[in-house]
């Protein structure tokens, strides 16, 4: 009944959405909560189709509002919970993401980013980023991982349930469509076979013993009387977030030491500026790339130093300056000159890329 | 196994005869490459042949990059164009009729199913399927996939789908694939075909792969070579 989902490695092909469920069942997750959203329906198909074996749960909500308080309800319990939406559901979502900032909640979400605003496409974009980093009614106490492929996916939706439960801020995996229907080879693994250790989790409410007199009462809250509490509650979240921030940042960068030109993009529309750096260098061009893989926190000082040599910085991303938006705040002061590469809801190619470089160069 | 009765004396080659043939399988098994090239095997041989997109959950996707190429040899390629599907977005995409009734089309008919497991369902959607007695249900395996990867997964699996009549070796691994990793697929799936008793029609891979396989598996499953359209596909 509760065997484990993966012996050994395994080497499998299969869509991003299928890669996200086994990355849970790897990671141990006790139960997802989800009401259904195109592009990330399959995560729910495939939980739901593999948990029988393995004795976890699913609990279908009447819309994202529930399926984001229900999975706040299922932290609570202590149990790694997590939810998966997109574009209006992420929307709703945020109402119950603010609530596990405030309470300092380690909730897992998948979100596979859709056209937007409103119900828009069904498919692809990168307009999921301001929402997902900072969407909440506060100060985006969060983490927000961009994978760029389906190993990734596994890796960081593995990961998130670590960062999530260490840190206790909610947690955030940003694919999107693409990666959400993709077919690519993924190496599929039990994470104590590579030494990875799921970080446990705990109750918060319903634990044994007589609150203040066997153990400390729980006092979760997300509601609060004066205005100095509340600020002064916040400063402590401030503070852990920014103690966190360098242990929990991620990114990734080449060629940029000698760089004119740097191109940043995260997510799938990296792997076209991957291959656009390869064939420009190939080409004699000084061009390299950045690529932040943690939205929040943000890899400002790593960006800003390459940013203070580069000339030019070309923004590539498939929304209308929501990356950009990050990156001009992290390095707010930079000599290099900002080219953007918007094109919202629609993919971005290594041609065009390649192209665009050469105009800007 | 349900209403379709197989036929006995079909057969992968039988050119004297229509062939109506749908792929059903998992995402990722295959079902669109073999069915393409299934299609334009018969185009080829000079066969009146109808190519049907019946994925009715995401049309388009799969067939709509080379569905003009597809034309150029001559079938007919049943699928929504995209400009005809701007403008429902998600409130529900509907079934185009022409391959509602696709089933009563002169000549041979291909229909490649899409969405996964639920998507063998779709036969229910389609007019004739009583009254199209040739009508093969293929079920493309990739056993490298997680859920059919195992003969007992596969198994339960064909369980779910309904009624099949043959099965396709497809295992691969993308990019990936070597004869070592087919080989083992057609062991998987040839035992399988044993404890079922339904055909493996044939082991089908990258033309690469299957020049190193040779003509026949480790099984003794015939070997078809695939020229691969996915990759310049959505997905």
């Amino acid at each position: 009944m509760s065997e484990k989902p993966i012996t050994g490695e395994k080497r499998a092909f299969m869509t991003g959405n299928e890669v996200v469920a086994w990355a849970a069942l790897a990671a141990g997750a006790d139960i997802m909560y989800g009401y259904p959203i195109t592009p990330q329906n399959e995560i729910m198909h495939y939980w739901t189709r593999q948990i029988p074996k393995y004795g976890r749960k699913f609990l279908q909500t009447e819309d994202e509002l529930s399926a984001g308080f229900t999975t706040v309800g299922g932290v609570l319990a202590g149990l790694r919970a997590f939810t998966a939406t997109a574009g209006p559901g992420n929307t709703l979502m945020q109402e119950p993401m603010s609530m596990a900032e405030m309470m300092r909640l380690p909730t897992v979400t998948i979100v596979q980013q859709r056209g937007g605003p409103s119900t828009a496409t069904v498919i692809y974009s990168q307009q999921e980023v301001t929402l997902t980093t900072m969407g909440g009614n506060g100060e985006g106490l969060r983490i927000v991982y961009s994978p760029s492929n389906h190993q990734e996916l596994f890796d960081y939706t593995i990961k998130a349930f670590n960062t999530a439960w260490k840190y206790r801020f909610p947690t955030f995996v940003l694919g999107d469509g693409y990666q959400a229907k993709m077919r690519e080879s993924v190496t599929l693994y039990d994470p104590a076979e590579r030494g990875i250790e799921m970080v446990p989790t705990e109750k918060y409410v319903g634990k044994p013993g007589t609150p203040g007199v066997d153990r400390d009462p729980g006092h979760y809250r997300n509601t609060y009387n004066t205005e100095e509490e509340l600020f002064e509650v916040l400063q402590k979240h401030f503070a852990d977030y920014e103690k966190m921030a360098p242990e929990v940042v991620e990114y990734a960068q080449e060629a940029v030491e000698d760089a004119d030109l740097v191109i940043v993009a995260h997510g799938v529309v990296f792997r076209g500026v991957r291959d656009a750096v390869k064939e420009l260098r190939a080409e004699g061009l000084k061009v390299g790339y950045f690529r932040p893989i943690t939205l929040r926190p943000f890899p400002a000082e790593q960006l800003k130093a390459v940013a203070n040599k580069a000339k030019k910085l070309l923004i590539a991303e498939s929304a209308q300056g929501q990356l950009a938006r990050l990156i001009k705040d992290a390095i707010y002061g930079a000599s290099a000159e900002i080219v953007p590469m918007f094109r919202p809801g629609v993919g971005i190619t290594t041609e065009q890329i390649v192209a665009k470089v050469k105009e800007a160069l | 196994m349900g209403k379709l009765k197989p036929q006995k004396d079909w057969r992968w080659f039988t050119i004297s005869k229509r062939i109506v043939e749908a792929y059903v399988g998992e995402y990722a098994s295959g079902k669109s490459e073999v069915a393409v090239n299934r299609a334009l095997e018969l185009a080829r041989a000079g066969r009146k042949v109808n190519l049907v997109d019946l994925d009715i959950v995401e049309p388009c996707y799969t067939l709509r990059p080379i569905k003009k190429e597809l034309e150029e040899t001559g079938m007919t390629v049943l699928a929504w164009e995209t400009r005809d599907t701007v403008g429902l977005g998600e409130a529900g995409n509907i079934i185009k009729p022409e391959c509602r009734w696709a089933l009563y089309r002169e000549g041979d008919v291909i229909l490649d199913i899409g969405y996964g497991v639920e998507g063998a369902k779709t036969l229910n959607l389609l007019e004739g399927v009583e009254e199209t007695p040739e009508l093969q249900v293929l079920a493309v395996i990739n056993a490298k996939r997680p859920m059919t990867s195992t003969v007992e997964e596969i198994l339960d699996y064909i369980k779910e789908l309904g009624p099949v009549h043959g099965l396709i070796n497809n295992t691969h691994l993308g990019d990936e694939t070597t004869p070592d990793i087919v080989q083992e697929g057609a062991r998987v799936v040839s035992e399988v075909s044993n404890i079922l008793g339904i055909p493996v029609v044939a082991t089908t891979a990258d033309q690469k792969v299957t020049k190193q396989i040779g003509p026949q598996d480790c099984m003794g499953n015939t070997v078809r070579p695939l020229v691969r359209y996915m990759p310049r596909t959505f997905w």
